[in-house]
């Protein structure tokens, strides 16, 4: 506990106490934690002197920012109007089957989140996912596992 | 400099809100999140009108717009009237249990929308006035939540919140009652938290809760206020005799 504080003053401490810099102290503890834990958005109104309630309100606006723990994988399905039409609803169905969530979830070992967004920008590729930084196009049911399992493997390493 | 307001020539100085030049002339301009001291907000859009200038029109919201030398402003024309009708129809469709844009509906003749249907029941529209009103008059206790169609307005978390004093100031300037506030002989609650009332020292009659007399006290950095307004003037009144004889 104390170690979390810890670090959350050293993020804190990274930029002056000024208000013009609280998101990039929210993106920093994301970053860092992988949500934002409410010690952290206590601190940092303490720190920057303005109310909590402003940093509420940017967390929850910002889908880049996160309030409850988000999985260490972060899994990207696209919903466009083209990834729709190719079966990302198909997609949705087999990782929930395969990882038990459902889009916002996380896995309960902390290894996956899902989320469903509105359009990567690749539509050629549909229907895409991302994961973490990786694309991949015109996935199907039949390469969901393969894809997953690689990030498994990676996190037994 | 003047403009000219539904035929009507008025003077103006530079940098006035159009609103304000149109309420002085008493050409009603209907608003809902505008407020006398909070002035800015410009969210609801109700206030728009068309504003004419060098034979071009556009419409805008009065509430905000700074006059300019010789423009033309229309306040009820046939485009202002239909455009106001449909936001205060999707205003109604956000806020079905709120009376006053029930009312507003009817007097500006808003059309019926069948293909919207209601997302949630309340009263609330989202202008935000009850957030600037707690951040500038009391401590900036609630905020918008979320985006888009789950926006909401809260206390951090949806907890009763650490530093509201409930000072009612939210509830007091919202257009359509969203804020519930209810009171009994000793206690006030406001945002799932429930303060207690402070009364008059003389006579009894309660003039707030403890942590908003508080709140206030420290900001002025004077003592807590012990007495009503009745009785603060009375007590004023006594020493002004006492010190000049009847």
């Amino acid at each position: 506990m104390q170690a979390e504080m810890d670090q959350i003053l050293e993020i804190l401490h990274r930029y002056p106490p000024e208000k013009r810099h609280s998101l990039a102290i929210l993106q920093d503890l994301q970053h860092h934690f992988n949500y934002i834990p409410r010690e952290g958005m206590e601190a940092l109104a303490e720190y920057l002197g303005c109310p909590l309630s402003s940093l509420y309100s940017m967390a929850t606006f910002y889908r880049a920012l996160s309030l409850k723990p988000k999985g260490r994988h972060i899994i990207k399905l696209c919903d466009g109007t083209a990834c729709h039409i190719r079966g990302s609803v198909n997609l949705a169905g087999g990782i929930t089957r395969l990882l038990g969530i459902g889009a916002g979830e996380t896995t309960e070992d902390g290894l996956f989140s899902l989320e469903l967004v509105n359009c990567l920008g690749s539509c050629a590729l549909a229907p895409v996912m991302v994961v973490d930084e990786t694309y991949y196009g015109k996935v199907t049911l039949e390469k969901l596992p393969e894809i997953l399992a690689q990030y498994r493997e990676g996190a037994a390493e | 400099m003047t403009i000219t307001i539904d035929g009507k020539i008025c003077s103006c100085e530079k940098g006035e809100k159009l609103l304000a030049v149109a309420r002085r002339n008493r050409i009603p301009i209907p608003t809902l999140c505008h407020h006398e001291s909070l002035p800015g907000q410009a969210s609801c859009r109700v206030c728009i009108v068309e504003v004419v200038q060098q034979g071009r029109s556009t419409v805008t919201s009065a509430c905000v717009y700074p006059v300019e030398e010789g423009i033309q402003v229309y306040t009820n024309s046939d485009r202002i009237r239909r455009e106001r009708g449909m936001i205060l129809a999707l205003l109604h469709k956000r806020a079905p249990d709120s009376r006053l844009i029930a009312d507003m509906c009817r007097i500006y003749g808003a059309p019926e929308l069948n293909r919207v249907s209601v997302s949630l029941p309340g009263k609330c529209i989202l202008c935000g006035l009850c957030v600037r009103a707690c951040a500038e008059l009391s401590v900036g206790a609630i905020s918008t939540v979320n985006r888009g169609v789950t926006k909401e307005i809260a206390t951090p978390y949806h907890e009763p919140s650490a530093v509201c004093v409930g000072c009612g100031s939210c509830a007091s300037v919202c257009p359509t009652g969203a804020i519930e506030v209810t009171e009994t002989a000793d206690t006030r609650t406001i945002w799932d938290k429930t303060f207690p009332l402070v009364r008059c020292a003389r006579c009894g009659a309660p003039i707030g809760t403890r942590e908003e007399l508080d709140h206030a006290a420290r900001k002025a950095g004077v003592e807590r206020e012990t007495l009503c307004e009745h009785c603060r003037r009375r007590s004023m009144t006594d020493v002004l005799a006492a010190a000049y004889g009847d």
